[in-house]
């Protein structure tokens, strides 16, 4: 672990942090302003939908998510919160170390008197910082919402501190993730379009959670291990897919520590 | 010719990915609407609703029972992905000289920097192209399964076309941001922001009534599965609007990269 890199990786990702920090905000408050005025309206729809079969409702996933308690509308701005702080983890992930190559700065960062691992110890954990502010940001902020605009519904605190936490895991897994696929492939020439592709693609695949029924690909997207309306139903994590998360995140950082201490940086000519 | 074929072998690998993604949502998809096809429950239960509930709550567009159905709910995956994919190639195109610090070398051949961007743009166009076919193609290889009808295919294409148009929009946003951006780092996060933004906006405009004016501001509402379903055809205000910012955005791309400064 090294002072200077951890600082200077810092320093160099505060802009980012800033802007998507604010954005977070923004999402959450805008979002949630609209909530008092919603639930009246999602209130006389689930009176309405009381009167469908249950059958229907369940087929078409109705029945999980409901819009008119703080939580329920919660969990729908919760999985734009991700979809956010998925694309800004895997962004850090995939720039970690790829970012000194395009900028063709890493010859000069390997050459100083620091071991690769100490490299690598020290901008994971300045990533890690930056993304535990981003935390700290949404959490401050959806407690904020849920002070302002409950609309004098009750929620169960229990399960908004699970739901906040959970985060953690969910920006490490992308993190981890995009850390190793960036060393695996031969050049990362542009960080952004794999970040995207990452977080939106494993988005869309979670897009039909809500269906009955269980699908062998909606396992591999962390969106889907940290379902909101699954951790609002059953006030717990789905620990098997938890775990496998875990796991997960383990193993790509294994993997990176491994490929980055052997890999051939190249130089600049 | 020579720059437009080496940016369509540069676009390859990323367009394979792209294709990789789609073909993933499709097929997961499909894996969980198998359950409900022609499930003769939820037939019943939809036979005996009033057809006033069913049009109230779009279930006819997206009626689970039925493979247009289950491509109704689709749609706006196709555009999300559709539109990202497009944009990242549109931004990428002209920013990627800057990085790979290669501009200088791609601008003193013998081409005006008109025609640069001309080849980039047809390379992505025919990028974005491929994508709506790989798209269709895989659209109709799955359907096999369940007996489409002709009504099935009109839908699709209609579909395609809003997806193709949507396609054509973020293509020409990200080329903009290409070019008018003096960083070239920034023109992609600014990209990721109008996405997410315009994702965003189509959400809460269908949240609330008085909310309903953003639709003009975000493309993924110009056309709407149910309505699209419903008329069987794009509707013109849209594509006019969708037409407008085009060319908005091509014009003000080729005046500004012509006479910018480059960043080396």
């Amino acid at each position: 672990m090294s002072a200077t890199i951890y600082l200077y990786e810092l320093r160099s990702r505060l802009k980012s942090v800033i802007t998507w920090s604010i954005a977070l905000v923004a999402i959450i408050l805008i979002f949630f302003s609209i909530f008092p005025g919603f639930a009246d309206q999602a209130a006389l729809l689930n009176e309405t939908m009381s009167k469908f079969p249950p059958a229907l409702l369940a087929a078409f996933g109705l029945n999980q998510v409901d819009l008119s308690s703080v939580l329920g509308f919660f969990s729908f701005i919760f999985l734009f919160t991700q979809l956010c702080i998925a694309i800004q983890a895997g962004n850090y992930g995939f720039g970690l170390v790829s970012i000194e190559e395009t900028d063709l700065t890493a010859d000069f960062l390997v050459s100083k008197p620091v071991s690769r691992a100490q490299i690598l110890n020290s901008k994971l954990l300045a990533a890690i910082t930056s993304l535990v502010i981003t935390d700290v940001v949404v959490w401050v902020s959806s407690i904020a919402a849920f002070m302002l605009f409950n609309a004098d519904r009750p929620y169960d605190t229990h399960t908004l501190i699970l739901l906040l936490l959970s985060l953690l895991v969910f920006q490490l897994f992308f993190l981890s993730l995009g850390l190793v696929i960036s060393l695996l492939v031969k050049r990362v020439r542009s960080v952004t379009p794999y970040a995207l592709g990452l977080g939106f693609g494993m988005y869309v695949l979670s897009a039909f959670s809500g269906l009955e029924g269980v699908s062998v690909l909606e396992t591999i997207t962390a969106f889907k291990h940290f379902d909101p309306n699954y951790i609002i139903q059953h006030v717990a994590y789905n620990t098997p897919l938890v775990l496998l998360d875990v796991a997960v995140i383990i193993v790509s950082l294994a993997v990176s520590y491994w490929l980055y201490l052997r890999r051939d940086i190249p130089a600049v000519s | 010719m020579n720059i437009f074929r080496r940016e369509l072998k540069a676009n390859l690998k990323s367009l394979i990915i792209w294709c990789v993604i789609m073909a993933l949502l499709i097929l997961g998809g499909v894996a969980k609407f198998s359950a409900y096809f022609n499930n003769p429950e939820l037939l019943k239960i939809l036979d005996s609703l009033p057809a006033a509930y069913v049009d109230a709550l779009s279930l006819r567009a997206f009626n689970l029972t039925t493979i247009s159905g289950f491509y109704g709910i689709m749609f706006i995956y196709f555009a999300l992905l559709g539109a990202i994919a497009a944009a990242m190639w549109g931004s990428d195109a002209i920013s990627k000289e800057e990085r790979n610090k290669t501009v200088e070398f791609s601008l003193v051949l013998p081409v005006t920097r008109s025609k640069v961007i001309t080849a980039k743009v047809l390379a992505a166009l025919v990028n974005c192209i491929v994508f709506m076919l790989v798209t269709a193609l895989i659209s109709i290889g799955v359907a096999q399964n369940y007996k489409p009808d002709q009504a099935f295919y009109n839908f699709l294409t209609v579909e395609m076309e809003g997806m193709f148009v949507i396609e054509l929009v973020f293509l020409a946003i990200g080329l903009l941001l290409g070019c008018v951006m003096k960083q070239y780092k920034r023109s992609s996060s600014i990209a990721i922001a109008i996405i997410l933004v315009a994702y965003f906006l189509s959400i809460l405009s269908g949240l609330q009534k008085n909310l309903d004016f953003l639709k003009y501001f975000t493309p993924f509402k110009y056309f709407d599965a149910s309505e699209l379903f419903r008329s069987g055809a794009l509707s013109g205000a849209y594509l006019l609007l969708s037409a407008a910012i085009i060319v908005v955005c091509v014009v003000a791309a080729y005046l500004t990269y012509n006479r910018r400064d480059l960043y080396i």
